[in-house]
């Protein structure tokens, strides 16, 4: 059974934000527009954190971090989820189950990542975007919780294909839309219990470390940095 | 007179309570009547399609006219092109295929009506479950293939049906399977 994770190289990504963009797109995320982002009410499911570093050599600096759902072997929020609308699948995947959400919230509380984003209001596409929709992934209605599946119907798709064809899932046949852009090749993606694949090999790296790994939840997101990162966002 | 009136007054407020469980009754059932009827929504098509003819006489199969059957998601409606392969002119004696002439003669699309209605946020595969799967047409579409005339109606498949048949296979109940 595979275990579908991600790493992400800090020392590589340049913060362009393309991974942000491409996450947006490929799962139909709807824009909220600036009045209710002033109110936090914008959504992304992967978002760029930008943590302040000071002045060096009269350089002003920043860190930045993309952080989509960590999928956590130990996930908060499905065990809060009064009506089980969040489930680990069989490979780990943390999924959501948006007919099923109430829209309590509790998930979004509960986890410590903070990629979870609530529909405020029903989600509009202005013109030409609605042209654009992905029909892979469902629209969210208005009232419910919604987050990085890790593109699992990419993965859907990939194993359609390569069954169709009669062969193994091979590795790249199935990576998220962030991954595939990344300009910068920074970003990771791949089975963890494939001893073989690149994922595997870079999130054994001397420089890794997951974020906020002290709280138990195990993520499956694993960052590689030189710089003193240790889980602070 | 006055106690009479009481009375009268009473038996009026004491008809009160089945007047009104009445009310709501009556309220309840017309809701459900039209609901009901909302969710059997009226499928014309533009032509009365004989899949009967076509595939026991002409001997055509599911894939020459639902192209991507196997290999998409969508299986695919004949477009005016893939009719015109057999249907440039009038060769049989039906009014239905005299309609279809001209109708591709006036150049304008062929607007099938899906007959399966599947809500948004489930995400059905034929290439998963014809391609990779083996399962027959019959299993979801019924006897379609051998009817005279369309069916009227859409049909919409319960949950309870997929699952019918994922819980005899070895077919995924994961959630994210279908709603995503």
């Amino acid at each position: 059974m595979a275990r579908w994770g991600m790493v992400i190289d800090l020392d590589r990504c340049t913060g362009c934000q393309a991974c942000v963009v491409a996450c947006q797109v490929e799962n139909n995320v709807p824009p909220t527009g600036a009045d209710q982002a002033e109110l936090g009410r914008s959504i992304s499911w992967l978002r760029l954190a930008v943590r302040e570093g000071g002045e060096h050599g009269g350089q002003h600096h920043a860190h930045l971090m993309p952080i989509p759902c960590m999928h956590c072997d130990n996930p908060p929020c499905t065990r809060v989820c009064p009506v089980s609308a969040t489930q680990s699948d069989a490979e780990g995947l943390v999924g959501q189950i948006y007919p099923r959400c109430i829209g309590c919230r509790y998930c979004t509380t509960a986890c410590p990542y903070t990629v979870r984003r609530f529909n405020w209001r029903r989600p509009e596409f202005p013109e030409p975007m609605e042209k654009g929709l992905s029909p892979d992934v469902a629209i969210r209605p208005e009232g419910v919780v919604e987050k990085c599946s890790f593109c699992h119907h990419r993965l859907q798709i990939a194993r359609d294909r390569a069954r169709s064809e009669g062969r193994p899932l091979a590795e790249g046949d199935y990576v998220p839309a962030c991954v595939e852009t990344c300009p910068a090749g920074a970003m990771y993606f791949g089975d963890l219990e494939d001893h073989n694949s690149e994922v595997w090999r870079a999130s054994r790296s001397p420089r890794a470390f997951k974020l906020l790994e002290e709280l138990g939840t195990e993520p499956k997101v694993t960052y590689l940095s030189k710089g003193e990162w240790g889980g602070k966002v | 007179m006055a106690d009479e009136q009481k009375r009268w007054i009473r038996s009026l407020a004491n008809l009160g309570w089945p007047l009104l469980l009445g009310f709501a009754v009556f309220f309840i059932l017309t809701t459900a009547t039209f609901s009901l009827r909302r969710s059997r929504a009226e499928a014309r098509q533009p032509i009365e399609f004989n899949h009967r003819l076509h595939v026991e006489e002409a001997g055509i199969s599911c894939s020459d006219c639902h192209e991507f059957y196997d290999s998409e998601a969508f299986s695919g409606m004949p477009t005016a092109e893939t009719c015109a392969l057999c249907h440039e002119e009038v060769v049989g004696e039906s009014p239905n295929e005299a309609r279809l002439v001209r109708l591709l003669e006036s150049g304008a699309p062929l607007e099938w009506r899906p007959l399966f209605r599947q809500p948004a946020h489930v995400f059905y595969s034929h290439r998963r479950h014809v391609g990779v799967a083996g399962l027959e047409c019959e299993v979801c579409h019924g006897s379609i293939g051998a009817s005279e005339r369309p069916p009227r109606k859409v049909d919409s498949l319960l949950m309870q049906d997929c699952l019918d048949c994922h819980l005899e296979g070895d077919a995924a109940t994961d959630c994210t399977a279908c709603h995503r």
